[in-house]
């Protein structure tokens, strides 16, 4: 019987965590001596030989050349002679790679923060002198009747202090947390230069490039005052027309109006985007009788205004949930895809046009949507939309139905993947399932997508859903 | 009750406790002086005086003057407390930490925990810090908030000399190693000092005034100011409780946070320098456990970031002063 | 002086376990079980043990990075040293220390040291506590040729020397001070014992892959110690068969090094080819021991591989006695 041994992965140093077989020099079975180069290894650091301790000879190769393995992990097992494959079968099931960074500690779940206090019931106390409590703590607890057992001090042997005392006595903070938030940061290249948040904020909005720009806050950082001097001055007011230049027909001149600083924007960033994106369009009409039903009657019950808008927001949110592939933006070569839908919706203000964001759309009610959207509206004429309100998304809805219009191509806005647009509801007369001839509402969508990183299929597959959504809209009412 | 110098402490406090055990034993350069030389042993006695007369009486296996090696005093010390002893290792100026820090911080420090506390290392290092003599950059530094940040060791800061005394012979008799921090400008304070045994435990801070308006904290030669500060503005009808924390490491939070927490307002004043001092620790405890008690954000009084400068001018800027301190407890007293 | 036949088998028994300690680390570490840095003994065993067999738990020795040898010849328990080095509870150190940092105070091992040149110092102190005890105990420092470059070691000679401290210099020159030769790293290259005897210390050379050498040359120098005359320096001239570390590729030995220098300068063949010379003891004999040594290993292994790990609580633990 020959006597069994691992070849494992080797740990070269204590940063080495893996290694990578460049080749094995020795085949199955062949006889080796001691110093024998048996294999290449390599690390992120060193390409190493490997070369044998003993003679002997490989029982059993594991490993794949060009595959990466954890330290420890086996490689191939070394025999002293010939061995048999129920022996080399019973040693491989014996054998089990440690850790390489050691066994210690690891099945140690985290300690369980302890629950926090509740609240007391407010009642004058008073407080036995073997607590543990600091006086002015004991003050607190014993005017505002809290029970101090209940407390669990964070000083030292749980002795408890005024904070915790005070603490104890509010209502539970309100919660943050449950839905995922991106934390991602935009911009890769503004974001490696030194400057202000609100400096690269009003740097993107202008599109300014902060690179090399020398910053006047501490240690050089560019602050505010630095991107706002780098903007064009404003547009001199145009001159006044004279007599000379006066047309001989008697029409008044054409009015200029200098754009003004969102008009100038829009028009840049809709100029770039038509430019740069490759848009291609897809249309579906989808139809609309059940959602003006099921409009009317919410209404009625929940005496709320939801509009047919805010169901096509629900709709499109779910919609891009259930194809992710159309639920991204585009940063370059990447492409960034989301597991929630932030909606931006499109609206049309005195102030311009603007897209502010409803946030986890898929997750709110039509009538949660409708009182965001009321809520942006509002901002949008009253001119006070946050960077916040605008920041990201994945996808537009513009809606034009309400003008009558049949249908329309919007101009995606960027970085997101999409936008759909939206026609008005038309009565058409249609084969219906039985044959018959009947009257129904049609709605017709169009989906702008960013070719670089959504193929037709995908943007058909959306529009399907959307219309399966539209067309049997109880499912907009889900959580 | 015998009125001493806080020098004079030292020396007694050495010398009682080398009577009494028979393990504690002194090393460091000059603590006998003149040996090798024409005048002979005891021809300095230890440049601050703090070992006079030590030799004479315990002889060269127990006070070994050493030369001017500090890695080796701290290592030997080291080494010494792990066969048994307990040394106390003298560095002439705080400043030389940087010479021995190894055998310190990765020595010291560490035996205990690495050997999985089946050891002791029962070290008692005098550190003479401080600034206020115009000793220059490297001669006037105080250490301590560096050494704070170093678990393993506890570090002492004796401000009055019946503290010294207590401190000192609970500093000798501690089985932990113990950084004991003595300021040059004390020394020659003068006050009442208990008779017989007594020792004052770590981590117990003492209450030195009084106040409810604002708490100060201070710790060493800080303290003395800020009893100034804080006489001057209660003449004013201001009230300052004074709070000396004694030793640093451990910290007295409950005393910090019981004054916090009836004032609701703090100043902490530090000879170190601010980032990472002793000051900036109090202020994030404060800040963090006493947050709902706070009236106005804490306020530090400390040197600048700089190093210690020599000409007079200079240094007068740069330490901290009961004016400083007032101008702190003041602005914590405007906040709205 | 010749050894008693028990004598002699205790010395080989001490050599061969911490040869096989080592191997089996060596194969151990190989499989990724252990983690951190380790650093092998084996090759230098006649030194620790030549050394320590002429001391007594009274006695303090401070050791290295590369302590396993020192520490079992010292008394160390095995299956303790082996669960530390596994990171178990039951280890020497609880698993706080690993590798590098074994310490058995009751046994007179002061600690093995990451911080090379660290341990000059403590053994200074140590002899120095040895001195005021006035009952002829020694200290003892270990140290390698990478050692002799730190100022460390000579602020401890010259200091050893003023305070006429019974402390003994040990200098094992393996010839690598980790990567890096002495004839590059050390400005008098082959001689180390040189510097010591600059400092007015005496100082005696042997050959550190001959148990016998060093054994009588220890003999001397302890007995020159103990008699009061101050320090001693004892360079050992001894091979270095592993790496610096486990995993430590190597690159820097010449062609066929390690071969040449395992088959000729191995202390515990050399033992065995001289006791066996000299019939003070049969080949059964010393297979006996190997045997034996061999099956305390394996227990060893398998203790400390069944042995519980530390918990979280414990990182809170014996950084204080009290705080």
């Amino acid at each position: 019987m020959a006597a069994l041994k691992p070849f494992a992965m080797p740990k070269w140093g204590i940063e080495m965590t893996e290694g990578t077989i460049a080749e094995w020099l020795v085949a199955e079975g062949e006889p080796f001596e001691r110093g024998k180069v048996l294999t290449a290894i390599e690390t992120d650091k060193i390409t190493n030989e490997v070369e044998a301790e003993a003679p002997g000879q490989f029982a059993r190769i594991v490993a794949t050349p060009g595959q990466t393995y954890p330290v420890g992990a086996l490689l191939a097992v070394l025999a002293d002679g010939p061995a048999t494959d129920a022996e080399i079968e019973a040693f491989l099931s014996t054998f089990k790679a440690a850790d390489a960074l050691g066994s210690a500690g690891r099945d140690t779940a985290p300690p369980v923060p302890p629950e926090p206090a509740p609240a007391a019931a407010p009642a004058a106390t008073t407080i036995p002198d073997d607590v543990k409590i600091s006086p002015a703590a004991r003050r607190l607890a014993e005017d505002r009747g809290i029970d101090v057992g209940a407390i669990a001090g964070s000083g030292k042997g749980g002795r408890i202090s005024l904070q915790d005392v005070d603490q104890a006595g509010r209502p539970p903070a309100a919660g943050y947390g449950g839905a995922p938030v991106s934390i991602a940061v935009e911009d890769g290249d503004i974001e490696t230069v030194y400057a202000s948040p609100l400096a690269k904020r009003l740097a993107r909005q202008h599109g300014i490039n902060l690179s090399g720009m020398p910053g006047s806050g501490p240690r050089g950082r560019i602050c505010k005052a630095d991107v706002l001097a780098k903007l064009p001055p404003a547009a001199a007011p145009a001159p006044a027309p004279t007599m000379s230049q006066a047309p001989a027909a008697m029409r008044p001149a054409a009015e200029i109006v200098p754009m003004d600083k969102i008009r100038r924007i829009v028009a840049r960033r809709l100029t770039e985007a038509k430019q740069a994106i490759p848009h291609f369009y897809v249309r579906m009409e989808a139809r609309a009788d059940a959602l003006v039903a099921l409009r009317a009657q919410a209404n009625l019950f929940l005496g709320a205004r939801i509009s047919i808008n805010d169901f096509i927001v629900r709709a499109a949110a779910l919609a891009l949930v259930e194809e992710p592939e159309c639920n991204v933006q585009v940063h370059g070569d990447t492409i960034h895809r989301f597991a929630y839908a932030d909606v931006a919706v499109a609206i049309a203000s005195d102030k311009g046009l603007v897209t502010p964001i409803v946030r986890n759309a898929e997750a709110l009610l039509p009538q949660e949507i409708g009182e965001r959207t009321k809520v942006l509206i509002a901002r949008a004429a009253a001119g006070r939309l946050s960077h916040e309100d605008m920041d990201g998304g994945s996808f537009t809805v513009s809606n034009l139905g309400m003008f009558g219009v049949d249908g329309f191509d919007a101009i995606i806005n960027p970085p997101q993947g999409a936008i759909l647009a939206v026609g008005g509801s038309r009565r058409v007369f249609a084969e219906q399932a039985d044959g018959s001839g009947a009257f129904e509402s049609r709605i017709a969508f169009t989906l702008s997508c960013d070719h670089r990183a959504i193929d037709g299929a995908a943007g058909a597959r959306y529009l399907a859903a959307l219309k399966r959504l539209i067309e049997a809209p109880e499912a907009l009412f889900r959580r | 009750m015998a009125q001493m110098m806080i020098r004079e402490v030292i020396v007694d406090t050495i010398r009682s406790e080398m009577r009494r055990d028979p393990d504690v034993m002194m090393l460091g350069e000059d603590i006998v002086g003149g040996m090798g030389t024409a005048g002979g042993p005891e021809a300095i006695g230890g440049i601050w005086s703090t070992s006079t007369g030590l030799w004479e009486e315990f002889g060269s296996n127990r006070i070994i003057d050493t030369p001017i090696s500090e890695s080796a005093i701290i290592g030997s010390a080291a080494g010494a407390a792990l066969a048994g002893k307990r040394p106390i290792a003298e560095l002439m100026f705080a400043d030389f930490v940087g010479v021995c820090m190894d055998q310190i911080w990765n020595q010291i420090a560490k035996f205990r925990y690495m050997f999985g506390g089946k050891s002791r290392c029962p070290v008692v290092i005098r550190l003479i810090y401080g600034a206020g003599f115009n000793a220059a950059p490297q001669h006037s530094q105080a250490v301590y908030s560096m050494m704070t940040s170093m678990p393993g060791v506890k570090v002492v800061m004796p401000t009055t000399p019946a503290d010294t005394k207590g401190l000192l012979t609970q500093a000798i008799r501690d089985d932990d190693p113990v950084l004991f921090f003595e300021h040059k400008a004390l020394y020659g304070v003068k006050g009442e000092v208990p008779d017989g045994d007594y020792t004052i435990p770590f981590g117990h801070a003492r209450q030195v005034r009084a106040g409810e308006h604002v708490t100060i904290v201070a710790m060493g030669m800080m303290v003395g100011l800020a009893e100034r500060a804080a006489d001057l503005l209660a003449k004013d009808g201001i009230g300052c409780d004074v709070i000396d924390i004694r030793t640093t490491s451990p910290l007295d939070e409950e005393a910090i946070l019981d004054s916090v927490e009836l004032t609701g307002r703090l100043v902490v004043v530090d000879e170190s320098p601010p980032r990472c001092s002793v000051a900036a620790d109090i202020c994030a405890m404060v800040a963090r456990r006493a947050f709902a008690a706070l009236k106005a954000p804490p306020e530090m009084v400390t040197p600048p970031h700089t190093p210690v400068p020599f000409a007079r001018e200079l240094e007068s800027a740069y330490l901290p002063s009961p004016p400083k301190i007032m101008d702190a407890v003041r602005t914590v007293l405007a906040y709205r | 002086m010749q050894l008693s036949r028990d004598e002699l088998l205790g010395a080989y028994r001490r050599m061969a376990t911490i040869r096989a300690f080592e191997e089996r680390l060596h194969d151990e570490i190989a499989k990724g079980e252990i983690a951190g840095f380790t650093h092998l003994y084996a090759g230098q065993e006649a030194a620790a043990v030549g050394v320590c067999d002429h001391l007594s738990d009274d006695d303090f020795i401070v050791s290295t990075h590369r302590g396993h040898g020192h520490c079992l010849a010292k008394g160390v328990d095995v299956k303790g040293m082996m669960a530390e080095i596994y990171g178990r509870a039951t280890g020497t150190c609880k698993g706080k220390g690993g590798s590098m940092h074994i310490a058995d105070v009751h046994k007179g091992m002061l600690g093995a040291n990451g911080i090379v040149g660290a341990g000059a110092p403590q053994a200074l102190g140590a002899a120095l506590a040895a001195k005021a005890n006035g009952r002829g105990q020694v200290g003892l420092s270990f140290s390698g040729d990478g050692a002799c470059n730190q100022g460390t070691t000579f602020e401890a000679m010259n200091m050893a020397v003023v305070t006429k401290a019974p402390v003994i210099f040990v200098f094992e020159n393996n010839h690598y001070s980790e990567h890096t030769g002495p004839a590059y790293a050390t400005a008098t290259v082959t001689d180390i014992a040189g510097r010591a005897e600059a400092f007015g210390i005496k100082a005696w050379r042997a050959n550190g892959c001959d148990y016998f050498d060093t054994f009588e040359t220890m003999r001397e120098v302890l007995d020159y110690v103990r008699a009061g005359n101050g320090p001693a320096a004892v360079e050992l001239d001894t091979e270095r068969f592993f790496g610096h570390f486990e995993g430590d590729p190597q690159r820097y030995r010449g062609p066929g090094e390690v071969d040449r220098i395992r088959a000729e300068r191995d202390c515990l063949q050399a033992f065995r080819q001289r006791v066996t010379e000299a019939s003070l003891l049969d080949h059964g004999d010393l297979d006996a021991v190997d045997a034996e040594v061999l099956r305390l290993i394996d227990e060893a292994v398998d203790e400390a591989r069944a042995a519980p790990v530390p918990t979280p609580e414990m990182v809170l633990e014996d950084v204080y006695i009290s705080y």
